[in-house]
């Protein structure tokens, strides 16, 4: 008897759950197809915002910004990250290992402290020495700077989950400082090295904050253009970009789920203690 | 067998004064020296923290030693990194590479070192087929069996025909049955090949099934180097008495000409100098077989273990205990309790120091 009320209340709170977290973006969607400028009554299907916003060189230039940025942070983080992720794991019992420790740091660390830190200081450095003025540079090293430490963490993840007696075998059998990278790490990292790539860069095109704080007037980005078209009001033009955001990330997620659970095994071999 | 023969590589092994340090602590070898001869199935026993595992890795180049020489095949190793040496090692965890299916598991050192990919195949192949693995070869690793991934962990170490051959405890994580298979298996292929393997154990009686030599190590030393008999039956010391599952240790009182004075009494005949008396459990008799030897003494019964061939006793002698094990020809056996005539013959004995 209680332990069936207990499990209506369970599905209760599961559906309530779920009604908050995917209503509000159902309706976004919903309204990004309304045939009149209102969020508030749907009048008809419609592709007119969407239309408009291709038609809108300030969205265009915002979107061409975002994806170059994502891409150029992401590809730089995932090579960063991917070597100190193997750092850390190769000198782990070394005398430095607490170093891996400031890496959790930018992870925990609010996002307006960290912007905020990193406008004063590419500001501190551009007044002095000229270089770093605010634009896509500027936004390209503060994105790699939170990228790094979650690739890092998932490469990291993936080598201590591994075998230790694999490094080696691989040893054992032949292969050279290269040959063990190409033909042993790299292909067993791979699903990691993927997922990781996938996650900085939907947090590079989520990113809002940090972002504002480092962006030049060349370089808005769309969260940057949503938050300032909204303060006129939420447009469906607004609706029909949040709208391609969420399926680009929905995207996204739905290939990082395939590289997690697609042929990979690696999980350590059985075996006994060692004498 | 069709195809590629394996060749018949054989190479020794001179350890000398070998010794190897890890940060706090005692020494994990101290001043090891022994030598292996070419061919042979040499095991390194003893019990976990010994150091076997350690002398092991010596040979492989996975460690690099403090202080003294290791030569393979009469040429140093100094400085010679793993991937340089013709030495392969079955490691404990198999470490079969999870993103490589059994043949390119196997074929992997062969690929490292250059060899055409026809010659790999061909290669492979035959010593899958000798490692009882030949329809294995397309298996995923992960869809293997404990037993079928030793097998697969041997032929990827066999297949490039190393001067030597390493196993880490490479059976240890196996089931009793399969494990008695495959000692009988992997003697047979040591044989056949006339390869040099190094094995690596804590169980003394496969380390007695399988090897010419053992070399029995406390931690860090070798105790004693010798065939399976010398070291069963003339252990070096207590430690590689207790450790080769003997159980009857007399203290020596004081020792003559003719005898010597114990703990459970007098025996006469000839003994060498020692501590300790150690009497095998099959070297002590019951009644109308202890009236065949000349010395004799009572006990009582206070255990009895029946084990099918043999029945165990444990025999009370005063402040003692030893236990014997005779074989089962039919006759009815001693009961708990009961005072029986114990006889022990000098050649079932052999006399130790601490």
């Amino acid at each position: 008897m209680s332990a069936g009320r207990l499990e209506n209340g369970l599905r209760a709170f599961w559906i309530v759950l779920l009604v908050f977290l995917y209503a509000p973006l159902a309706v976004v969607v919903f309204f990004s197809f309304n045939s009149i400028n209102s969020s508030a009554r749907f009048a008809g299907f419609s592709l007119q915002w969407y239309e408009q916003l291709f038609r809108n060189e300030a969205i265009v230039a915002a979107l061409t910004n975002t994806v170059v940025l994502a891409m150029v942070s992401t590809i730089i983080a995932v090579i960063i990250g991917g070597l100190l992720g193997y750092g850390f794991y190769r000198y782990r019992l070394g005398r430095l290992s607490w170093l891996v420790w400031l890496i959790y740091l930018p992870v925990i660390m609010p996002d307006i402290v960290f912007g905020i830190a990193e406008m004063t200081f590419f500001v501190a450095i551009n007044e002095r020495l000229g270089i770093l003025s605010p634009g896509l540079g500027t936004m390209v090293i503060a994105h790699v700077t939170f990228q790094v430490p979650f690739v890092a963490l998932l490469v990291n993840a993936r080598l201590l989950s591994l075998d230790p007696q694999l490094f080696e075998a691989c040893h054992d059998l032949y292969a050279g400082p290269w040959q063990r990278a190409r033909f042993f790490l790299l292909p067993v990292l791979r699903p990691a090295i993927l997922s990781s790539f996938l996650l900085a860069l939907t947090l590079s095109i989520d990113d809002f904050v940090i972002s504002f704080f480092t962006a030049g007037p060349q370089s808005t980005t769309l969260p940057i253009y949503i938050w300032s078209a909204i303060k006129k009001g939420v447009t469906p033009e607004v609706n029909a970009i949040a709208t391609l955001m969420i399926g680009s990330v929905f995207l996204v997620a739905f290939f990082s789920l395939l590289v997690q659970h697609g042929p990979s095994g690696g999980r350590p071999s059985k075996g006994g203690r060692r004498a | 067998m069709s195809g590629h023969a394996l060749a018949r590589t054989a190479s020794s092994i001179r350890v000398e004064a070998v010794t190897k340090s890890f940060e706090r602590g005692v020494p994990a070898l101290d001043a090891v020296t022994l030598d292996v001869e070419a061919g042979e199935f040499f095991t390194l026993l003893g019990p976990s923290g010994c150091g076997k595992t350690t002398l092991l890795r010596v040979l492989a180049g996975l460690e690099e030693p403090d202080t003294g020489r290791v030569e393979i095949g009469g040429r140093s190793m100094a400085g010679v990194p793993p991937h340089r040496r013709s030495v392969n090692t079955v490691f404990q965890s198999y470490a079969l590479f999870p993103h490589r299916n059994v043949r390119q598991n196997i074929g992997f050192g062969l690929e490292m070192q250059g060899v055409p990919g026809a010659e790999i195949a061909e290669r492979s192949q035959a010593i899958a087929g000798l490692t009882g693995i030949g329809t294995l070869l397309e298996r995923d690793v992960a869809q293997l069996s404990g037993g079928q991934r030793q097998r697969v962990a041997l032929a990827r170490a066999l297949v490039n025909e190393p001067d030597v051959l390493l196993l880490d405890e490479p059976l240890s994580a196996l089931d009793a049955g399969l494990r008695a298979h495959l000692q009988l298996e992997l003697k047979r292929l040591q044989r056949r090949l006339g390869m040099t393997f190094v094995f690596v154990t804590h169980d003394q009686e496969e380390a007695m099934v399988m090897s010419d030599r053992i070399a029995v190590l406390n931690a860090g030393r070798i105790a004693q180097v010798d065939t399976p008999q010398g070291v069963y039956e003339a252990p070096a010391d207590l430690f590689v008495a207790r450790f080769m599952g003997h159980e009857n240790f007399v203290p020596i009182r004081q020792r003559d000409a003719t005898g010597v004075d114990t703990a459970i009494g007098r025996l006469d005949g000839d003994f060498a100098a020692g501590s300790h008396l150690l009497l095998r459990p099959e070297a002590i008799r019951l009644d109308s077989d202890a009236r065949q030897v000349p010395n004799r003494f009572m006990a009582r019964v206070s255990e009895r273990l029946y084990r099918g061939g043999t029945t165990e006793y444990r025999l009370d002698c005063g402040d003692i205990q030893l236990m014997a094990s005779c074989a089962n020809r039919g006759q009815p056996g001693h009961e708990v309790g009961e005072t029986v005539e114990v006889g022990v013959s000098d050649r079932g004995t052999a006399t130790l120091s601490d």
